[in-house]
This record gives C-alpha cells, structure tokens and sequence, in this order.
C-alpha cells in the first residue's frame, strides 16, 4: 500500500550570515559553512530537518553565524531557495548584475 | 560648517575606542548576539541579506568636500565601491565586514564623522532642510540648533534604550523642506511678536504601520529653554511608552492615546524639573556654535550675469535643468544646485566612488567646499555662483547626474527594499527603475509637472511612502511580491497622509497603474499649473480609483 | 548573582526576602514594594536595614514617604532593553530627592553600567560570570560629556570655557 503523500512537501536547506563577516552562507554536507547555495545539504525528513535545525542553533550558540534559518528549497534537481526573499540572499540584489553571486563554486 | 575641538575629537575618538571593544567582545563570544544587537545598531551597524550594512551619520545633512572624498575611499577600500543616500541625510554602505567596522569608524573619525545613533531606540541623526543657510525663506539656519541638538543627543545617559528609535528634524523656514510632522519631534524656528527666536514643538509624528501628523505641542519653546523641553518630551516618552508591542512602541501612539493635551500636561508638569537639573544649552555655547555657520566669503556679483544668461538661451538642456535643479540663493548672483542621485533607469541615491569623489571635487571649485544631502536623496552644492553653472552641468553630465528632474516623477524616493534589506517584503528599486523609465521623456515629466513618487519595500515606509504624491508599497502575499497604491500624501508644510485606492499590483503591473493614475491627473486637471497634489485634494480619490479597477 | 559598583565585586550586606518568608530579626533585607507598604512598621523596627524592590510600573510618589528610611531601592527590569530604568534613577534622585544606594537589576551588560552611573544608580545587581575587566573599560570609556545628567559632571560646553582649541 503506497505511503499517504504529507499535505505539503518540506525539503529545506539550512542558512546563516557569518558573523565575522556578514557573508550568507549555507550548510553543507561536508559540515562546513559554503557560500554557495548548491552545495547545501538538503533536508528532506522531519529528521533530517531537526538535525538541521539543531545544528544552525550549535553553531548561533559557538557564535560562528547569525540569523540562522531553515528555508524551504525548490524540489527537484539542483538546490534552489523557493522564496524571492532567498533567492536574492543567494544570487545577490536584482538590480546590480555585476554584483551577481554564483551559487557554485 | 561646524568644525570639531579638541573635545569633539577626543569624545570621537574614545566611541571609536569603545566599539572596537564591543566588536572584539562580540568576535570572541563575550557578548552574544542578544547582547551585542542594540550595541551594534546604536552605531549604524544592520545585518542584512548579503552582508553587514553600515549606516554613517551626516549631520543635518551637511558635509565638506574632504568629508565626501572620505566617504569615497571607504567605498573603495570596504565597500563594492558604491555608497547609498537615504532619506534621513546619511549614507549607508551595502557590504561591509563587522571585523572592518572598526577600521572604518577610525577613518571616520579622522574626517570629523562618526556612525553613531544612526540607528538603535535612541535619538537618531538630527536632520535639517538642505537649503539651510542659503535659502533666502528661513529665520534662522536650522543647523544651529541641529548642533546643539546633536551633542546633547550624543550618548545621552538616559535615552539609549528608549521604547523605539527617535527621530528629530529642524527647519528654519515656513517651506518645510525636512518634512517635520513626520517626525517623533520636529522643530520649526519661528519669531515671536517681541521679534525674538523660539521653536515651534511638534511631537509625536511618523510614518511606519500606523501613520501621523504630528500635532503642535508647544508653539515657542525658548533657545535657552529648548534642550530641558526636549529632554522632559523624551523622559515622558521613555516612562510611558509602549515596550509590550514594536508597532506600538513609537511617541505617536503615546501622543494619541494620551491625547496632545494629556501629553502636553504631563510634560509641562515634568518641565521645571528637568531646567532646574541644568540641562540647557549655556548661551555661550549657542554663540560658538553659530559662528561656525556664520555666511562664508562671498563675491559681489551684480546681475544679470551675462555669460549665465547666454549659456540658457545657447542650451535648452542646460535652461531646463536650471529650472527644476537650481534653487534660488539669499545672496544675489548666487543658486543652490540639486544633483539628482536619479539617472533615468538608475537606483535613487547610489552613487559609486568615482562619481562621489567628482562631486567633492565640484564642491571644492564652484561651490565652497560645502555639500549637502537632502531627504529626497539628492545632493546639493549650496553655494554655487550663476557665471559657473553652466560649467557645473557640464561636469554633472560627464558623471551622468545631470537629469533635469528634481522634484519631478522620476525624481523617485526608494529604499533599498529586498533586493538589500533583510526587514523588506518585496523590492523598491526595480519599481523605481520601472517608473522612472516610464515617465524618462523630460518633455513628459515636465508636462505633468510637480509629482513626488515614493517607494516602499515594507510597512516600516523608509522609502515615506505615506508622504508620496503618489506613494507604493510593497507587501509579500503568499510568497508574491505586490504593491498598493496611495494617493495624496504629503511630506511639506501641508502634511497629509496618502489614502490607499485598493489591491495590490503586480511588479509587471504597478507601472502601469502608476500611468494610469498620471493620465488621469493630466485628463482631469483645471489647468497645467494645477499639480498633481492639487487636483487630488480638489477630486479626491474616486476618479483614481475607477481609473485603477474600473467602476464598482 | 553577585553584586557590582563601578569598580568592580562589592560585598553585599542585603538579603531578597520574598513576601511570605520570615526574616531575622537584625537582618538587612530587600522586600517587594507590597510588603514594604502592609508592614511597614515592624519591618523597620525589627530588620537592620530595610530595602525595596521595584519594577517598571512603580508610582514613585507612593514611594518617596518610605525613602529616608531606606537603605537600598532595587529597580528590576526583565530585559536589558527596557529603558525605563534609566528615568526612573533619574526621577528617584531629582525629583524625589532619594540619596542612598540605588541599585539596577536585571540582565544587564557592562556597556549600560556606564549610563547607569550616568543617571545616578551606585550598584549592579549581576551574574556571577559579568565580565569585571569589560565594567572596567567600559566605565572609563570617556573623559567628558556632552550633555549634563545624573552625575552632574561638567560638560563639554562648561569645558569650553577657557580653553582655546
């Protein structure tokens, strides 16, 4: 019997802005804070996702990144934010294409 | 302009010292975020989406050529190589490193300027009308006071923490060109029968969710009286202002739930008090200051100035940047002139290191050595002679600040909205961007006359969106970036508040509806000297908004 | 929780006694506003010293008949953002003229220690980790002032006067 489908898919990504810096950033797989939105570690439990929140408060609390937030991220394919809001955090401000930021290495 | 002693300096000096203090407490864990929070945006220092965003103070809006030459290098040296003028007179840069912050302000320092109390719930920047000292309307220059106002503010003991921020704006002339009753206190100069100099003391004035007017709270406060009113105005305020909810937390919402008179009693109760702890300015002070602002050495100039008349009469381009971007000056042969921030297609107030460093360099040769920033994020070289003017143009147009549009459509206010600001809930600048190309056509603009656009990217309304002619604001619905029309605002001496015509558009949208409430002023209007704002307080809102959802 | 003034650790005669405890006789103690109010009379003839703690809300002017006979006010806020702290030092010592200790409690930093003093409070109710080397600094962090407050220290524009640069 196929498993009932959740009301609304939850895969999400954790963030955080630097705060030596400021730089958004994301976590990664490897356990590292990356600027680029690609190589988040995506979270697609409601474990998973706890991991990741549990992780963004150890490292608020280390004082290593602030304004930490779980986001949702477009399903499917490479790792996209689902918001406006994060798109901009990831790809920079729409209005200055030489400030563009690259979401891969 | 006013020019820092010993104790200023040493005061500058020792801030830059303390928060450098604070950041390394911050780095290393000592404080933590909760902690640091207010200390950071106490000197001007936000998280935003990319990076850290520092907000510098230019005080009453009034720098010299060195100070902007500065304000370039640290573009350079820190920042993408822009700089970003906003509506409260200050300049705020977009990328800046915390573990930097404290390298910039000992370079600020070293120009006379600082971050402080740029933002935070303390006493903002004092902001003044940019024509101050020039304008030929005024009774006495604003900045004066603004001085005075901003050593008391500075550090004050007791008003650090208050229930929100606090903001205060002077003007010297009847023409409100600071936009005063949109202001937590705004201080008009004004002249009693007896012929002596007083302020007239509005409270409790503002924008944000809950819009006001503020309402006239003393009608002359003396010189010598003026910093104890204050201080009783703002310990009123921090003891019985709202801390339980941010939107309520403003003096406007104390003001009218007290009501203006209740308020007006408590302070008048509390005032003797506060005079007999000494807390105002000594007379001689207010001399000292004032002679910083005493006028500088100006030519005598007979007019007409024939080389300025003909160069008008040789270049339409230059006659009609005159008439919108030049404003009249108290000493004859002499104007003020606008620099529009607001290139056709570009982002209102950004200006990029090289552009910044061209205009100080104006400053130092036409205008002297002085510049300003105004509320509508412009900048203006205040002293410049009519024999140079056309020389001026010239310059600008090289640096592409020459638009001929001050005070028209696409002289646009916008904050930074989404596409920076990590409070927004949709962008401000490609609306602008959208808008300003719409109405580019200088024949067009000039037709419609008259018209301020003002752009917000969230209700919080730093772009004054209340106060525009036409005001939008951005609101996020259901992940979706809208925007609501308002009509008739007004920031001026004729305050009003804009009235929302409906539903929110579109980004794809809002420009033309924007047209389309244009076209409607233009099909409605008396006559072509009748503005915008006119024919809206004539009509009201009804012909808008059928223009906009057609009849309901 | 220790007990801080401008120079760092004090040690700290005063004991919290919660409005339902008993306390010996002899005993300096800090009693809420309420208890200070229904049982006055036995509290200062029995106690050594009687201090008070308040909250935000406070009717100062309730308060002032009890304030000679005090030998602490305690004014606690819940966060360091509220500010109202800071004015109700100020109105204790001008307005109601309170002279002995006043003390500021709650989730306080250093950095607002300075202002503090600045509006007339003379101790610091603290956790036990407060950073005593940041008090420090913080406290000595300017020479002068631009405005004129609690402390009555002379300001910058009195300062002026006589100097030449």
């Amino acid at each position: 019997m196929a498993q009932a489908k959740p009301a609304k898919a939850e895969i999400k990504i954790l963030t955080a802005n630097r705060l030596r810096n400021g730089e958004t950033v994301y976590y990664t797989a490897a356990g590292e804070w990356s600027p680029y939105v690609t190589q988040a570690k995506v979270a697609a439990t409601p474990e998973e996702i706890e991991a990741l929140t549990k992780i963004g408060a150890a490292a608020y609390a280390a004082n290593l990144v602030v304004d930490v937030a779980v986001i949702d991220i477009v399903p499917g394919g490479e790792v996209k934010p689902a918001h406006i809001r994060e798109i901009i955090r990831a790809t920079g401000p729409t209005v200055r294409s030489d400030l563009n930021k690259s979401v891969a290495p | 302009m006013y020019i820092y002693d010993k104790f200023d300096h040493a005061i500058t000096q020792e801030r830059v010292n303390e928060f450098s203090q604070q950041v390394a407490r911050r780095l290393v864990g000592e404080l933590s975020e909760e902690q640091f929070r207010p200390l950071r945006l106490m000197n001007g220092l936000y998280l935003q989406l990319h990076a850290y965003m520092l907000r510098v103070a230019i005080p009453y809006g009034t720098l010299s050529s060195k100070q902007m030459h500065k304000l370039a290098d640290i573009a350079k040296k820190y920042d993408r190589d822009y700089g970003h003028f906003t509506t409260r007179q200050n300049i705020q840069y977009n990328w800046i490193k915390l573990e930097q912050v404290p390298e910039i302000l000992a370079e600020l320092a070293s120009v006379e300027m600082h971050a402080n109390q740029t933002s935070g719930n303390c006493i903002r920047n004092v902001t003044a009308d940019q024509f101050a000292g020039v304008a030929g309307d005024e009774v006495e220059d604003p900045r004066i006071i603004s001085e005075v106002i901003r050593q008391w503010s500075t550090f004050h003991p007791e008003f650090s923490f208050l229930p929100r921020k606090f903001k205060i704006a002077v003007t010297g002339a009847v023409k409100d060109r600071a936009a005063i009753q949109y202001h937590d206190i705004g201080i008009q100069i004004v002249k009693n029968d007896a012929g002596e100099i007083g302020y007239a003391v509005y409270v409790g004035g503002g924008m944000g969710r809950t819009p006001v007017v503020a309402p006239l709270i003393n009608p002359f406060v003396r010189r010598e009286d003026l910093l104890s009113y204050l201080e009783t105005c703002l310990r009123v305020y921090n003891l019985h202002g709202r801390r339980d909810n941010i939107y309520k937390a403003r003096i406007k919402i104390l003001v009218r739930d007290l009501g203006p008179d209740e308020y007006r009693r408590q302070v008048d109760e509390m005032w003797p008090m506060t005079k007999a702890a000494g807390v105002d300015v000594p007379a001689g002070e207010v001399a000292r200051i004032e002679a910083f602002f005493a006028p500088p050495a100006y030519e005598k100039v007979s007019e007409p100035v024939a080389a300025y008349a003909d160069a008008k009469a040789k270049n339409p381009a230059f006659a009609r940047w005159i008439q919108t971007n030049l404003h009249p000056h108290k000493v004859p042969g002499y104007g003020a002139v606008t620099i529009s921030l607001k290139p056709i297609g570009g982002i209102p107030g950004d200006a990029s290191s090289a552009q910044m460093h061209a205009i100080a360099d104006l400053a130092d040769k036409y205008s002297l050595g002085e510049l300003r920033v105004t509320h509508v994020q412009n900048l203006v070289l205040p002293n410049v002679k009519q024999a140079d003017l056309f020389a001026v143009y010239q310059e600008l147009v090289k640096i592409g600040f020459a638009d001929a549009n001050i005070g028209l459509a696409s002289d646009i206010i916008a904050c930074p909205g989404l596409d920076y600001c990590a409070l927004a809930n949709a962008r401000s600048i490609p609306v602008a961007q959208d808008l300003s190309k719409r109405f580019g056509s200088l024949d067009r603009q000039h037709e419609i006359g008259p018209l301020q656009i003002k752009i917000s990217g969230c209700i919080n309304a730093c772009g004054h969106h209340h106060a525009g002619h036409i005001g939008i604001l951005g609101v996020d619905k259901a992940g979706q970036e809208l925007y609501q029309i308002t009509l008739g605002g007004a920031g001026d001496e004729k305050a009003s508040i804009g009235q929302l015509m409906g539903p929110g558009f579109t980004g794809e949208d809002i420009g033309g509806a924007v047209e389309k409430v244009v076209n409607t002023y233009l099909g409605l209007r008396q006559s072509p000297t009748e503005t915008f704002i006119e024919a809206y307080r004539r009509v009201g809102p009804a012909p808008f908004k059928e223009s906009l959802y057609g009849r309901r | 929780m220790a007990v801080v003034d401008r120079q760092g650790p004090i040690a700290d005669k005063w004991t919290h006694v919660a409005d339902d405890a008993p306390m010996a006789a002899g005993q300096s103690v800090i009693v809420s506003f309420a208890r200070l109010k229904n049982e006055h009379n036995s509290l200062f003839s029995a106690a050594g010293a009687v201090g008070v703690e308040i909250g935000g809300d406070a009717n100062l002017d309730e308060l002032e008949p009890f304030l000679p006979r005090l030998g602490v006010v305690v004014i606690r806020m819940n966060t360091m953002r509220d500010g109202r702290l800071f004015s109700l030092g100020r109105l204790l010592r001008d307005r109601h003229k309170y002279t002995a200790d006043m003390r500021a409690a709650g989730d306080l930093i250093p950095d607002q220690v300075l202002f503090l003093l600045r509006c007339g409070f003379t101790s610091f109710e603290v956790k036990d980790n407060f950073p005593i080397d940041s008090l420090k600094r913080s406290v000595a962090a300017y020479t002068n002032w631009y405005q004129r407050a609690g402390d009555r220290a002379a300001r910058v524009a009195e300062l002026r006067q006589g100097s030449t640069s």
